[in-house]
C-alpha cells in the first residue's frame, strides 16, 4: 500500500516513514500544500496521513478539501491536542478519521486498517446483512436486535441511530449527521436529543463500561463512533484508548 | 449670588404691582389720619412699608416703593397739599432723608433676604450630594456608579437626560493622562443650550464626560451642584478602578506563586522522565547490537512509558494554567452524567484490565448542563486517585444524582479516611505527598485540575467520609433553572419537562414535535 505522509516537521515525516515502512507500506512524503497536492495526484497513494497544520494555520484542511474535489482516497488527519472545532472541520472537509498527537504507531496502524477496510466495504452499502459485535447481533434485513441471544425491542429512532452507527463502525458520526439522518435537517441543532437516545440505546445494549463492554464511543463535542470490530482479535468489543 | 432666573415681563409686573398697591393702600389709610399723625410718623410708616416690600419682593420693588412713598408724602402730606411743591426747607430735608434711608434699608433688607435664600439652597444641595455620596459608597463597579449618578441627576436635580460619553482618546473606563475636550459631535444636538457637559474627573484621571440635559438652561448654582455630583461620581469611579487593580494584582501574585511551584516541579518531575528517555535512547543507540532482544524491548518500552508520562504532565500543566488564568472556554451543553462515568469506567478498565468500578445511576437520570470533555477529565482524575487507594478486593462506586438545582456525582472509595484538616490541602497543586508521587509520578496536579474544572462550572468538590471507612469525593454542579426554562421554550415540546420525570415514555412516542 502506498501511503502519502504530509507534515511540515521533518522529524515526524522521518518517524512515519520508518514506522509505516516497518509494517510493509511504501511511504512518500510532502511538507507543503503544493507538494501534497502534486504527490496526491502523481504518487497515486492508497491512503493519506495529513497534518492539519502545515505551518500556515489550518492549511491541512485546504489540502483535504482540494483532494476531495476529485479523489476518494482515505484521509486520516493529525492534530495537536483536543480541539473539537478543528476535528469537526477536518471531518467536514472530507477526512475519514483523525488522530491526536502524540500517538503510538500501533494506534495509527489500527486506524489505517479500519479506514481502508471501511472504504473497501462502503461502496456497495452494508456488505453483510447481520452485524455481530461481542454479545450484540443486529439483523439489518429484519430490523431486529439481539443482545446475548435475547431479542431487545428498539423504537424506530433508536434502531435508526444504532444502524447508522453500526454500519459505519469505527467512523465518527457527528451529532448533525445523526440528527439529519434520523429526524431530518430541521433538527440539526438538537444535539441533546441524540444524547438522550444514545443513553437509552446503551442501556438496551447492556453496556458495562466498567467491565470494558462498550459499543458506542463518545467523541466529546463531535459525535459518536461505533466500536470497530476489526481492531480486536478476541471478538470482544474494543475499549477506546485515550486520545 | 444670582438666585433668580431671567424674569419674564409678566413676572416683573407681578413683583412691582404689589409694591405700588401696598404704597397706595398705606397712602389711603394715612390720608384719613392725616391730621392726627406727625410728618415724622408718616415717614416712618412709609419706611416700614419699604422694608416689608424689600423683604417680600426684593431690591427693585423696594426702590419703587421708596420712590412712590416719597412722592405720596410730598403730594398728600406736605403743605401745600396736592402739589409736588414743598413750602418749608425743613420738610424737603426730612423727605430727602426719608428717601435715602428707605433706599438703603430696602437694599439691606433685600440683601439679607437673598442671603437667607442662598443658605436654604445650599442645604438642599448638600442633601442631594449626601444622597449621592451615600449611594455611591458601596459601589465598586463603574456601570452602577454611572447609573446612580444618572438617577440622582434625574430624580433630584430634574435633568431630562443623562448620557455618558467615553473619553475621546481611549476606552471609557480607565484613567487618562489629562482632561479631554467635549466631543464636537455632541454639540449640534443641543441647539437650545440646555445641556451641560461635565468631566468625570478625579485627580489627574478622567473617567469620561457626562452630558446632562435640563428643561431650561441650568443656573450657576445648579451648575456648581452638577460639578460637585460629577466630582463625587468620578471619585467613586477612581475607587472602582483601584479596586479592580488590586484584584488584578492579587491574581498576578497567585499566578506568580504558581509559576514558582511549577518551576520547582519542573526541576524534578519533568527532568526524571527526560533523563530516563535520554539514557535509554543512548543505550539503544550505542549498545543496540550487543543487547539481547529482550533488553532492547525493555529500553524501548521505558522510552514510551516515560514519554507518555511527560505528555501527561505537560498536558496537565497546560490545563491547570489555562484554568487558573480563566482562559478555558466552557462548552456547556446538556450532557449525560452516566455517559461521562461510563467513559471514565472504560478508561479504568483499559488501564487495569479488571473491573474496579461500580456505576450507580438511576434509570431516569435527567441530562445536566456541563462541558463534556472537561468533566470527563475532572472525574477521571478523581476516580484515578480513588482507585489508587482502593483495596484490591473492593470497587470504587461512582454514583450520580440530579436534583432541580444541582447535579451531583459521588466517587466513593473504601480505603483510608482523610482527616478533615488534610482535605483542603489535597486539592492544592503540587502538594508534596510521597505516595501520590511514587505511584503515579504526578505532582498533585490531578485533584487541583479537577477542582479547577468544577469551579469553572461554578461547582465544587468536597471530601466526606465513606461510612465504614474511606473517602467520598462529592462533585456538585449547580443547574441553572433559568437554563431549563429557556430550553423548554426553545424546544416547544415536552422534552425538557419530561427529562425530570423519566425519558422512557417520551422515547416510545414518535419524533419530537416541531421546534419553534
Amino acid at each position: 500500500m502506498i501511503i502519502l505522509v504530509v507534515d511540515d516537521e521533518s522529524q515526524i515525516r522521518k518517524l512515519l516513514v520508518t514506522g509505516l515502512g516497518g509494517y510493509g507500506h511504501e511511504v512518500i512524503t510532502a511538507a507543503t500544500v503544493e507538494q501534497a497536492l502534486t504527490l496526491g495526484a502523481q504518487g497515486k497513494p492508497d491512503l493519506v496521513v495529513l497534518d492539519i497544520n502545515l505551518g500556515q494555520g489550518a492549511d491541512g484542511l485546504e489540502v483535504c478539501r482540494r483532494l476531495r474535489e476529485w479523489s476518494r482516497v482515505p484521509i486520516i488527519m493529525l492534530s495537536v491536542r483536543n480541539d473539537e472545532t478543528t476535528k469537526v472541520q477536518a471531518l467536514d472537509a472530507g477526512a475519514d478519521d483523525y488522530l491526536t498527537k502524540p500517538f503510538g504507531m500501533e494506534e495509527l496502524r489500527a486506524r489505517i486498517q479500519a479506514v481502508v477496510r471501511r472504504v473497501v466495504v462502503e461502496p456497495g452499502g452494508a456488505a453483510e446483512s447481520v452485524i455481530r459485535v461481542g454479545a450484540l447481533e443486529i439483523d439489518l434485513v429484519n430490523r431486529r436486535v439481539f443482545v446475548g441471544g435475547e431479542e431487545v425491542h428498539f423504537t424506530r429512532q433508536e434502531y435508526d441511530i444504532l444502524r447508522l452507527l453500526a454500519t459505519h463502525a469505527g467512523k465518527i458520526m457527528t451529532h448533525q449527521v445523526i440528527l439529519r439522518a434520523v429526524w431530518g435537517p430541521e433538527y440539526a441543532d438538537m444535539t441533546h436529543y441524540v444524547r438522550i437516545y444514545v443513553n437509552q440505546i446503551r442501556k438496551k445494549l447492556r453496556e458495562n463500561p466498567a467491565a470494558g463492554v462498550r459499543y458506542i464511543l463518545n467523541e466529546p463535542g463531535i459525535g459518536y463512533r461505533f466500536v470497530d470490530v476489526g481492531t480486536t482479535d478476541d471478538g470482544r468489543p474494543a475499549t477506546d484508548a485515550r486520545d | 449670588m444670582t438666585t433668580k432666573q431671567t424674569p419674564s415681563a409678566a413676572r416683573q409686573v407681578g413683583r412691582f404691582l404689589p409694591a405700588l398697591l401696598l404704597v397706595a393702600l398705606t397712602t389711603l389709610g394715612l390720608f384719613f389720619l392725616r391730621d392726627q399723625l406727625s410728618p415724622a410718623t408718616k415717614s416712618l410708616i412709609y419706611m416700614l412699608v419699604t422694608l416689608i416690600v424689600a423683604v417680600w419682593l426684593g431690591t427693585g420693588p423696594s426702590v419703587l416703593a421708596a420712590v412712590a412713598g416719597f412722592f405720596a408724602i410730598n403730594f398728600f402730606f406736605v403743605e401745600p397739599y396736592y402739589t409736588l411743591d414743598i413750602a418749608a426747607t425743613r420738610d424737603l430735608l426730612s423727605l430727602l432723608i426719608y428717601l435715602a434711608a428707605a433706599l438703603i434699608a430696602g437694599r439691606l433688607a433685600a440683601y439679607a433676604q437673598q442671603q437667607a435664600a442662598a443658605a436654604g439652597l445650599t442645604a438642599a444641595q448638600q442633601a442631594i450630594l449626601y444622597d449621592l455620596t451615600s449611594a455611591l459608597n458601596p459601589l465598586t463597579e463603574p456601570e452602577p456608579i454611572r447609573a446612580e449618578l444618572r438617577r440622582v441627576l434625574v430624580e433630584r436635580m430634574g435633568a431630562e437626560q443623562v448620557d455618558f460619553l467615553p473619553r475621546s482618546d481611549g476606552p471609557s473606563d480607565g484613567p487618562a493622562d489629562g482632561p479631554t475636550g467635549v466631543p464636537a459631535a455632541a454639540r449640534p444636538r443641543d441647539p437650545a443650550g440646555n445641556a451641560a457637559f461635565v468631566l468625570l474627573e478625579a485627580g489627574d484621571a478622567v473617567y469620561g464626560t457626562a452630558r446632562v440635559v435640563f428643561p431650561a438652561a441650568p443656573a450657576a448654582s445648579q451648575h456648581r451642584l452638577l460639578l460637585a455630583c460629577a466630582g463625587q461620581a468620578a471619585l467613586a469611579l477612581q475607587r472602582a478602578d483601584l479596586t479592580a487593580q488590586v484584584a488584578r494584582n492579587r491574581t498576578l501574585a497567585e499566578a506568580d506563586r504558581l509559576k514558582t511551584a511549577i518551576l520547582r516541579a519542573v526541576s524534578h518531575d519533568l527532568r526524571t522522565p527526560i533523563t530516563i528517555i535520554k539514557t535509554s535512547a543512548a543505550n539503544l543507540n550505542e549498545l543496540g547490537e550487543r543487547l539481547s532482544a529482550g533488553d532492547r524491548r525493555e529500553l524501548a518500552r521505558a522510552i514510551e512509558t516515560q514519554a507518555d508520562k511527560l505528555d501527561w504532565l505537560v498536558g496537565n500543566l497546560l490545563d491547570l494554567s489555562r484554568l487558573q488564568a480563566g482562559a478555558v472556554v466552557l462548552h456547556r451543553e446538556l450532557n449525560s452524567l452516566e455517559e461521562i462515568a461510563g467513559e471514565v469506567a472504560a478508561r479504568a478498565f483499559a488501564a487495569h484490565h479488571a473491573e474496579r468500578i461500580t456505576l450507580d445511576f438511576p434509570d431516569d437520570l435527567p441530562l445536566a448542563r456541563f462541558d463534556y470533555g472537561l468533566m470527563v477529565q475532572a472525574l477521571d482524575n478523581i476516580v484515578d486517585n480513588a482507585l489508587r487507594h482502593e483495596p484490591g478486593d473492593l470497587r470504587v462506586i461512582i454514583r450520580g444524582r440530579v436534583t432541580s438545582d444541582e447535579a451531583r456525582v459521588e466517587v466513593i472509595n473504601h480505603g483510608p479516611s482523610i482527616a478533615p484538616e488534610e482535605r483542603e490541602k489535597l486539592m492544592l497543586p503540587f502538594r508534596q505527598s510521597r505516595e501520590g508521587r511514587s505511584l503515579h509520578g504526578d505532582v498533585g496536579l490531578g485533584l487541583a485540575i479537577a477542582r479547577g474544572i468544577l469551579e469553572a462550572h461554578h461547582g465544587d468538590i468536597r471530601v466526606e467520609d465513606t461510612p465504614g471507612g474511606g473517602a467520598t469525593f462529592v462533585l456538585t454542579l449547580p443547574q441553572d433553572t433559568k437554563d431549563e426554562i429557556r430550553d423548554t421554550s426553545l424546544e416547544g415540546s415536552g422534552l425538557a419537562s419530561r427529562r425530570t420525570t423519566g425519558v422512557v415514555s417520551y422515547l416510545e412516542s414518535d419524533p419530537p414535535e416541531e421546534p419553534e
